[in-house]
């Protein structure tokens, strides 16, 4: 099973998380209108063999969404950091 | 048969003072506590244990360890049934009832084994050929008797009445495997300073040291080390517990079995299966002696030569007098002099032209007849072993013999390590596989890395405790270990080169697979190893082809002219030893398979009657017992009182969410696909939420209580979903927006009175509450206090109906559903379930989970005019894409049933009047209920947008019941158009 | 199990919840400290014992105070500008374990290392007991509190019961 370093609550066992997807895909803002943005960012996903960025939540935990680096080959996390990039 | 016959009068690691009794296949024997299943079925000169997978042929005591192909077993009766365990590993137990396997009508005499009828039919290839083919209609009538004929043991279909546990457990250092090697490795992580857990399948620790004498060096030497570790506290030492599997995180699957020193205590599990979280792991989980490829080498007394060693020295058991050992290494002479020093007459057949001059000499002086460049070529005798014919340089003779050890080399066992994708290596000196490089968290030592010697296991396994502490930075100084050297000489080993002639020459026993087959597969073009594996089964069994794997490599690189390392090696999967379905599972059955979800008014709700339900993890009322005689009847009865006077719904499970801050409203009109800024303090609003795809989320209503702080309330299935998506939104998307969502479902107790009536039940229960139309108005809010609990009323209907959703503290939760139910009898109110609930809002058009069901739009829900000109909220851009708004889209329509006797139902497909009805039709219903209001059924129902024409005809059709009936579109809206049931 | 070392107690347990505003938590911090009269903890998983109540903190920016059983909970006014506070006063109930046999009991519910400094007494640890999220405070060496969602509770109760 996966074990996921969570920044604020440590090393757990994935089934405290929660998936959510691909997170080296950058959102629109809010009131961007353009079709292919959107499309982009719903749909076009690079699928990697090696490193990949994606959104984890710890969810029965701290509930903070996190940003999980891992490894599809062989599923090695390399780093963990908080999705928010927090101000002080 | 004589009691223990064959058991020494000395000797060995049994308590002869605790004698055992056990049976196998209904006759008492007795053994003593430290035997294995397999050494006091030796003692007492069992030698046939079972029948073979296909051919049935007649077997016996292989191996002494996990590895043991043959001597699987059944024990217990009835839920207890346990098929397939291997003699070798269960430890004796009083009252233990063993059944051999696969044989009918008895193990002596079975009837399949008159075989050569049946042999034709299972080589490999046979069931590709025969049924996967033009002929395989033919399974159908042969299964039955394949089945029947080929096969293990039968597992109970009874419930098991036992305990199984699951528990989660950590360490710094792991080491699975409690030999020489993997001791010494705890031993040094331990004194490192690392918290340690040392896994050993066997009750006792020692691996490969248990063949050795039990009162020469090798047993001091452990009994020293054994007292060491146990005076760490910081060391686990867990027995009996197998590691099947190594996942991702270094977490360890282990199984243990209960102890067998006396009967089951209260409580205790039979099997726990531990989830270990290691930071390192040790592998020091040895090698597994290879047996020989010669015709019939699977005759009962054929026996691997370093279980035959344990047997005598562990168990003190003497299972043959006249004994041929035969090798192609060094390691297997020892067994030769063990046995010879026990009285046996031993004769060495050495497939190598020179053995070391040493081990020549010391045959010699013991009197161990010695024959090199020799090897068995053939067996005879057939429930045991009676004679050997033998090739050598001289040509070929006979020897009687009634034991046969085998040592065809030794494989490292490589299995666990390759479960997280280390290939293993291939090592020429001592032609096996190793594993290949690890990473930095582990570790191996000893016979797994092809260091047979035990005092390089010693050396080896310290120097990887050392290692592995220090990687969870615990180094603190370690002592060398003592020194043990039971002078084994390691030299050059031959491989041997499988001899076929005769009858057949077995490469795994467990699935009846031999050279035949093997040429077999080599001939059709079967060549790579995992073909090889799927065309003749090689491997597939329960023992995972642990003796098998490196023999068949062996024999299918020399058809090929290759190499072992080119010709390959399997990829090794958990689970390394069996593990039952019910000890993964655990305590987690019955009632504890998922936890469930009890509202504030559970109990009162069984109280009164309630027919409960499972929605999600959630327990609801389906239906009140009194309304009815079953759920169609309870559930008209209770719509009807609905609409007529007025119902008590509990609505606890609705997800509750608490949304504040400064830029909240601003929040929620991005979330939303409908506006809630303008939404004016203490007013609720209906809002629907979408994906980023544009495809319709969740729906629900959200409360504004104040300028900065809004009470949402989601669907009860998407309640987590919807939370987890706000808080995605909140940390990736819009940081800068400050708002605090958090979840406040288990806060509230929720109920909600609907129907004409309500208005006066309300007042009734809360005397000093306004509840005029002016005061509490549909879409109102109402807060205070109640019994010391906050109270917070919306009028709000799901129903159709005038209605209110009543909140309250869940500690008052029961207290105020009686006070409504007292104050509500005067007015007719009754609770009602969910399936009445769900109908009312069919009656009222209202959308659902079957409609809202991850496919459909805004506007295929008719729903698309509550967004009007508004943009830049979740999901606006997408919905808005061409095929979406494609004319011939499946949208929101009502269906009434127009025959009489005739009823809707929910999956049904539609057709158009005189449609051939095949394939996907034109849309299907997606709900469907009585309506009393109408006298008919009613239904909701996607259908293709292009010709869904209110009054004009559709034919929903039922394959699964055979049903055909028409009905007519008509507005989803069945009830009350106008609302005015709601407003006044 | 025979007769373990391990006693189990359930209680109501009312919380209060309060979140400082990203951008505003040294302020938001400072004024909750100052209105509580004590220190906050630092990092996620201390807690900070006061009076009549446990202070715990459950993410980076959100904080709960536990109130000792029997004490009224209520909300805590909080400048809008720095964060908020919501009452969790009625949807969690508390299970107090305590016994020579709690570790033992425990890793059959959770995956949680007794024994890391992570969970000493003192700290508090949110995790999953048969797929609930639920709050550990280590009260002692051989006890500890666990806080569950409320409508799960008797599911948990069942569990740990059988242990």
């Amino acid at each position: 099973m996966l074990r996921i370093e969570c920044p604020c609550c440590g090393p757990r066992d994935h089934d405290e998380f929660r998936y959510g997807g691909d997170a080296s895909v950058s959102r629109p803002t809010h009131d961007d209108p353009d079709p292919e943005a959107w499309y982009a960012y719903v749909y076009v996903r690079k699928n990697p063999a090696g490193l990949h960025r994606e959104f984890w939540q710890h969810v029965i935990g701290c509930r903070q969404w996190l940003v999980v680096e891992r490894d599809t080959r062989n599923h090695v996390v390399s780093s963990v950091t908080f999705a928010r990039t927090s101000r002080a | 048969m004589n009691a223990q016959n064959k058991r020494l009068p000395g000797g060995g690691r049994i308590d002869r003072s605790y004698p055992v009794e056990f049976s196998f296949d209904g006759q008492k024997m007795a053994g003593y506590r430290g035997d294995t299943l397999a050494s006091a079925l030796l003692a007492n000169g069992v030698t046939l244990v079972g029948r073979s997978f296909k051919y049935h042929r007649p077997r016996g005591i292989l191996s002494a360890g996990p590895e043991e192909p043959n001597a699987l077993v059944t024990l217990g009766t009835a839920g207890r049934r346990e098929p397939n365990l291997p003699a070798t590993t269960l430890e004796l137990g009083e009252g233990m009832a063993a059944e051999s396997q696969n044989r009918w009508p008895s193990l002596a005499f079975d009837v399949q084994s008159v075989n050569g009828l049946f042999a034709p039919f299972l080589s490999a290839g046979f069931y590709y050929k025969t049924f996967m083919g033009p002929t395989r209609r033919a399974w159908k009538v042969y299964e039955h008797f394949i089945r029947k004929a080929a096969g293990l043991g039968r597992a109970g279909t009874e419930p098991d009445p036992d305990r199984y546990e699951v528990r989660h457990a950590f360490a710094d250092v792991a080491i699975v495997g409690g030999g020489p090697a993997g001791l010494s490795a705890a031993r040094a992580a331990a004194a490192a300073g690392a918290r340690v857990a040392l896994i050993e399948q066997d009750f006792l620790l020692g691996g490969q040291l248990l063949a050795e004498r039990s009162d020469g060096a090798a047993a001091s030497w452990l009994n020293q080390i054994e007292a060491e570790l146990k005076s760490f506290d910081t060391v686990t030492l867990m027995k009996r517990t197998s590691a099947f599997g190594v996942y991702d995180g270094n977490v360890i699957g282990l199984v243990e079995q209960r102890d067998q020193v006396g009967p089951p205590r209260t409580g205790e599990a039979r099997q726990t299966v531990t989830l270990l979280r290691a930071r390192s792991i040790v592998f020091a989980t040895g090698a597994i002696e290879r047996p020989m490829v010669f015709a019939n080498n699977d005759r009962p007394g054929v026996m691997l030569a370093s279980a035959a060693r344990t047997y005598l020295n562990r168990f003190a058991v003497l299972p043959g007098r006249k004994v041929i050992v035969t090798a192609v290494n060094d390691g297997a002479w020892r067994t030769a002099f063990d046995y010879a020093a026990a009285g046996a007459e031993v004769t060495v057949a050495d497939l190598r032209a020179a053995p070391p001059t040493a081990l020549v000499a010391e045959a010699a002086r013991i009197g161990v007849t010695v024959r090199t460049a020799t090897r068995i070529v053939d067996l005879h005798g057939g429930r045991a072993v009676r004679g050997a014919t033998l090739a050598g340089p001289y040509g070929q003779s006979e020897a009687a013999c009634d034991l046969v050890c085998v040592s065809g080399g030794w494989s490292p066992t490589v299995h666990l390590t390759s479960h997280l994708g280390v290939k293993p290596r291939y090592r020429e000196d001592i032609d096996g596989f190793v594993p290949g490089a690890f990473p930095a968290d582990r570790f191996g030592a000893g016979a797994m890395m092809g260091n047979y010697a035990t005092a390089d296991a010693i050396e080896g396994g310290h120097r990887a405790g050392v290692e592995a502490a220090s990687f969870c930075g615990k180094s603190a100084p370690v002592s060398a270990p003592s020194k043990l050297d039971l002078g084994e000489t390691i030299t050059t080993m031959l491989r041997e080169i499988p001899s076929a002639q005769g009858g057949k020459a077995f490469v795994d026993f467990q699935m009846d697979v031999t050279t035949k087959d093997v040429e077999l597969a080599h001939r059709e073009g079967y060549e790579a190893v995992e073909h090889l594996k799927r065309y003749t089964t090689l491997g597939m069994g329960t023992d995972q082809g642990k003796t098998s794997n490196f023999l068949a490599l062996s024999a299918m690189a020399a058809l090929r002219g290759a190499t072992v390392p080119e010709t390959g090696t399997t990829t090794f999967r958990p689970p390394f030893t069996p593990v039952a379905i019910g000890a993964l599972a655990g305590r987690a059955t019955g009632h504890h398979f998922k936890p469930f979800r009890r509202t504030p008014m559970h109990d009162l709700h069984l109280a009164n009657g309630a027919d409960m339900l499972e929605v999600g993890l959630w327990m609801r009322p389906w239906f009140y017992k009194q309304s009815g005689a079953d759920v169609n009847e309870a559930y008209v009865a209770e719509m009807r009182n609905v609409r007529q006077a007025a119902g008590l719904m509990d609505i606890s499970t609705l997800g509750k969410i608490d949304v504040q801050g400064p830029d909240a409203a601003t929040f929620l009109d991005r979330v939303y696909a409908n506006g809630f800024a303008k939404l004016p303090v203490g007013r609720a609003r209906y809002g629907v939420m979408l994906r980023d795809d544009g495809i319709v989320f969740d729906d629900g209503t959200t409360t504004r209580l104040a300028e900065n702080r809004f009470f949402m309330t989601t669907s009860t299935a998407k309640a987590a979903d919807v939370l987890s998506r706000l808080e995605f939104l909140l940390d990736t998307a819009w940081p800068e927006l400050r708002v605090a969502i958090t979840s406040v479902s288990d806060e509230w107790a929720a109920m909600s009175v609907a129907g004409p009536k309500s208005r006066a039940i309300l007042g009734a229960a809360f005397p000093s509450l306004d509840v005029s139309n002016e005061a509490l108005p549909h879409m109102g809010l109402h807060e205070s206090q109640w019994e010391g609990c906050a109270l917070r009323i919306v009028r709000l209907s799901y129903s159709g109906e005038r209605a209110y959703e009543i909140y309250v503290g869940a500690t008052a939760g029961e207290q105020l559903w009686s006070r409504l139910l007292e104050a509500g009898r005067p007015f007719d109110l009754k609770p009602y379930g969910v399936e009445a609930l769900g109908a009312l809002r069919v009656e009222k058009g209202h959308v659902a989970g079957p409609e809202i069901d991850g496919r459909t739009t805004l506007d295929d829900l008719g729903l698309g005019r509550m967004v009007g000109k508004r943009s830049s909220f979740v999901g606006d851009v997408l919905r808005r894409r061409p095929a979406l708004l494609a004319p011939d889209r499946q949208r929101l329509v009502g269906l009434e049933c127009i025959e009489d006797g005739k009823r809707l139902r929910g999956g049904a497909i539609l057709f158009l009047p005189g449609e051939k009805a095949h394939g996907h039709g034109r849309g299907r219903i997606t709900s469907v209920t009585f309506s009393p209001e109408r006298g008919h059924y009613v239904g909701l129902a996607l259908l293709a947008g292009d010709v869904a024409t209110e009054g004009s005809e559709v034919v929903a059709v039922y394959p699964m019941k055979a049903e055909t009936v028409r009905a007519r579109i008509v507005s989803p809206v069945f009830l009350d158009p106008q609302g005015e049931r709601l407003h006044g | 199990m025979a007769s373990p070392d391990f006693s189990l107690s359930v209680a109501d347990c009312p919380l209060i919840q309060v979140e400082g505003w990203d951008g505003m938590l040294g302020q938001f911090e400072s004024s909750l400290s100052a209105a509580l009269g004590t220190k906050l903890p630092a990092s996620v998983g201390e807690t900070v014992r006061h009076k009549n109540f446990v202070i715990i903190r459950v993410a980076p920016r959100r904080l709960w105070l536990a109130l000792d059983d029997g004490t009224q909970g209520s909300s805590l006014a909080i400048d809008p500008d720095l964060g908020c506070s919501v009452c969790l006063g009625e949807g969690r109930m508390r299970f107090s374990l305590a016994g020579a046999d709690i570790a033992s009991i425990l890793s059959t519910c959770i995956a949680v290392d007794w024994h890391a400094p992570t969970t000493a007494p003192g700290r508090a640890v949110q995790t999953s007991f048969h797929h609930v999220p639920v709050l550990l405070i280590r009260t002692s060496e051989t006890s500890c509190d666990l806080v569950a969602p409320r409508s799960f509770a008797r599911s948990l109760q069942d569990w740990l019961a059988d242990g």
